[in-house]
């Protein structure tokens, strides 16, 4: 016991000497909730395209003054007017625009005779994200033009679907806090833990230790811990400040508290387990940094923590089940937009526990005591 | 009487790929000496040195040391010796004393006993006013020092140290060869050393193995070594149209006990090398040489290095690249 904890000891003052790396550890993850939230938002705004009306005629300014509904109400794009046709084509392919409405002149005409009036939509469709909502929401606005009269509300032969929500509103700030979080933690365990081995390595530190009768289980469970107590307090820091700046309630208190502590633990746990058996035998930090990208990527995309799991196609579902992060994210989410307790989480922290426990076995017997 | 075995090493390889490191290497050190293994860079000194810690297997022998097999019980062998690796060790981000004292928690020594062993050691070294500094600040002396203070503190019956004084101005160096001195005389710890300074070797060790491409060529203690060498002096001529008459008549001559070329360089094994100076330089000249320079010194363990392998130290490093077995240079990936 004496001889884990002066390994725990040793990694942590060691991290204590570097208050920079600590404060990078909290200020990170809470900068990818800021661009993340506004890089990745879950509306789209202030797409800029622009109309060109060739028929001035009573129908096309009905047209024109429901698109600038939208621009004023939902605000998905602005619009900008133009007379010539070749300019605002041009200006659709050098990205000046996202798409080009073009009303003919005999527009209106059609309309009154009812002979198959149309809109030219000239999109950059390779924004997919763009046009298509452009293409809907444009859509939308000719299609009231049709109706000519206000329409009864709720015709009684018609069926209507009611929404109700389950819980409290989630915005989509909120509902980033969980993958955020989780970022926190993979930083955490990328920079602690076996990491300051590969360090010790290179550096050829790591000889000295190698000489002395410490185990592999001190040597590695030491690293583990320490890495699992430095990770949690930055994981702590970061889900207390994205929950003040998104401001998610804290409803059900100390047992809240509880399971997130159970489930962040959990989490690093297992990261810090998976990284170990994966950067056991590295030697070098640059072979740490081509790795952390890559590791970064497949375990967090496929979590369920911007994108729902259901979704997936079937191999990368698969590969979802065995994938921690998928676990911790529902876990978390479950705790905090649902109120969930320890019970209702309880497959996920089964699965952390059990995965946590398989890792370090294969970390602690993969792990090479000689040089 | 004879002294009990500290080291008993028995036909002991390593091989990495085609690359024989050390090969078939046997002998043995006694309880309390002062052992030294002498050659170049790239000789297999390191991989010796940690076969004989435990950190690398041996690919075949065996090597009992203080107690038991390296191979089949390393964690006791761990607990009887301290290593000082030839790259520095130490934690730059940790002080001295935290350095000591975490390394002395590795082997699980009490507190108490811990705190008098490292303010003990510390005072040894020279380091108690900076005991509290982070070794970041240290200077490379004072670096060294501390970590051959560190290994000490779970009082190890055997000391291995890999190149001690690589890199240390002389200054340094003399401060890190008393402190071992002290350490034999004081504790009697029996202390195994790797170098490539002739003169460290000879001002230290009571025995000494001379090793060239993983084999030992000689061992004895330096003077018994010298001592197989013909001659007690050496004379260095540099001749500037050496040909085979000039050498045949410096063989002729009946004082020279042994000649060994390299080049235009002759060194010459003689007796009494200011006495015979100045005959041989005549005999050169009358076979047609042309001598440029001359010098004389007495039988050293460089002498006894070329004696074996007809070369210098300096140049059987020179041709070797030592990235398989070079503690200095990190081995290939993964290890």
């Amino acid at each position: 016991m004496g001889r884990l904890l002066a390994v725990i000891e040793r990694d942590l003052r060691k991290f204590q000497r570097n208050p920079v790396v600590a404060a990078m550890s909290v200020l990170m993850p809470i900068l990818y909730l800021v661009i993340l939230g506004n890089s990745f938002q879950g509306k789209l705004k202030d797409l800029p395209i622009v109309v060109i009306d060739h028929d001035s005629g009573p129908y096309s300014r009905r047209v024109i003054e429901n698109l600038r509904a939208i621009e004023s109400g939902q605000k998905i794009f602005s619009i900008m007017y133009l007379k010539d046709q070749k300019m605002a084509l041009d200006g659709v392919r050098d990205g000046l625009y996202k798409a080009a409405v073009i009303i003919p002149h005999d527009f209106s005409k059609r309309v009154s005779i009812k002979k198959t009036p149309e809109i030219g939509l000239f999109v950059d469709n390779t924004d997919g994200i763009s046009s298509e909502a452009i293409r809907n929401s444009i859509e939308g606005a000719i299609r009231s033009i049709r109706q000519e009269h206000v329409s009864i509300r709720e015709k009684q032969d018609e069926i209507y679907l009611r929404g109700i929500d389950l819980y409290a509103k989630v915005d989509y700030y909120q509902s980033l806090v969980p993958g955020v979080v989780i970022m926190a933690i993979f930083l955490g365990t990328l920079t602690t833990g076996v990491f300051n081995l590969v360090m010790d390595r290179f550096l050829g530190i790591d000889e000295s230790y190698l000489l002395t009768p410490l185990s592999k289980s001190h040597i590695v469970g030491g690293l583990i811990i320490s890495g699992l107590s430095i990770t949690t307090i930055i994981a702590a820091l970061v889900l207390t400040v994205s929950m003040l700046m998104t401001g998610i309630p804290l409803s059900k208190g100390f047992e809240q508290c509880a399971a997130i502590f159970l489930v962040v633990t959990l989490t690093t746990l297992s990261l810090l387990s998976l990284m170990f058996v994966i950067l056991g035998r590295v030697n070098h930090p640059r072979i740490v940094g081509i790795l952390s990208g890559f590791l970064n990527v497949i375990l967090f995309f496929p979590s369920g923590a911007v994108y729902p799991i259901a979704s997936f196609p079937d191999w990368l579902k698969a590969f979802a089940k065995v994938n921690p992060e998928a676990y911790a994210v529902d876990a978390l989410k479950a705790i905090l937009f649902k109120g969930a307790n320890i019970l209702t989480i309880l497959e996920d922290i089964a699965f952390l526990f059990i995965f946590t426990f398989a890792m370090t076995t294969i970390a602690i017997i993969t792990f090479k005591r000689t040089l | 009487m004879q002294k009990a075995n500290a080291i008993e090493v028995n036909n002991i390889t390593k091989r990495f790929g085609s690359v024989t490191a050390v090969d078939s290497v046997s002998f043995n050190v006694s309880e309390g000496e002062f052992f030294g293994f002498l050659g170049p860079n790239g000789a297999g000194k390191t991989t010796l040195i940690r076969m004989l810690t435990t950190l690398l297997k041996p690919t075949s022998g065996s090597a009992i040391v203080a107690c038991c097999d390296v191979a089949r019980q390393p964690d006791a062998v761990r607990r009887e010796i301290g290593v000082v690796p030839q790259a520095m060790t130490s934690d730059l981000d940790l002080t001295g004393y935290e350095n000591m004292d975490i390394y002395g928690r590795f082997y699980g020594i009490p507190m108490k006993e811990r705190k008098e062993r490292i303010s003990y050691l510390l005072e040894m070294v020279g380091l108690t006013n900076r005991a509290n500094d982070l070794v970041a600040a240290y200077s490379g002396g004072m670096r060294r020092r501390l970590e051959i203070a560190r290994v000490l503190v779970h009082r190890p019956r055997m000391l291995f140290l890999d190149e001690p004084t690589i890199g240390l101005d002389p200054q340094s160096r003399h401060v890190v060869w008393d402190f071992l001195r002290k350490l034999r005389d004081g504790d009697s710890i029996t202390i195994f050393l790797t170098t490539h300074y002739m003169e460290e070797a000879e001002a230290l060790c009571e025995r000494v193995a001379i090793i060239d491409s993983g084999r030992i060529i000689a061992i004895g203690s330096p003077n018994e070594l010298k001592s197989q060498i013909p001659g007690k002096d050496i004379i260095t001529l540099a001749i500037g149209n050496l040909s085979e008459n000039i050498i045949n008549a410096i063989k002729g001559l009946p004082f020279v006990h042994k000649i060994n070329i390299e080049d235009n360089i002759v060194r010459v094994y003689v007796d009494s090398g200011a006495h015979n100076l100045p005959a041989l330089i005549d005999a050169v000249r009358s076979a047609g040489g042309n001598v440029t320079s001359a010098t004389i010194h007495e039988q050293s363990l460089e002498d006894v290095f070329i004696h074996y392998t007809g070369k210098t130290i300096r140049e059987e490093e020179a041709k070797k690249v030592s990235f398989l077995t070079g503690a200095g240079v990190p081995l290939k990936w993964g290890r």
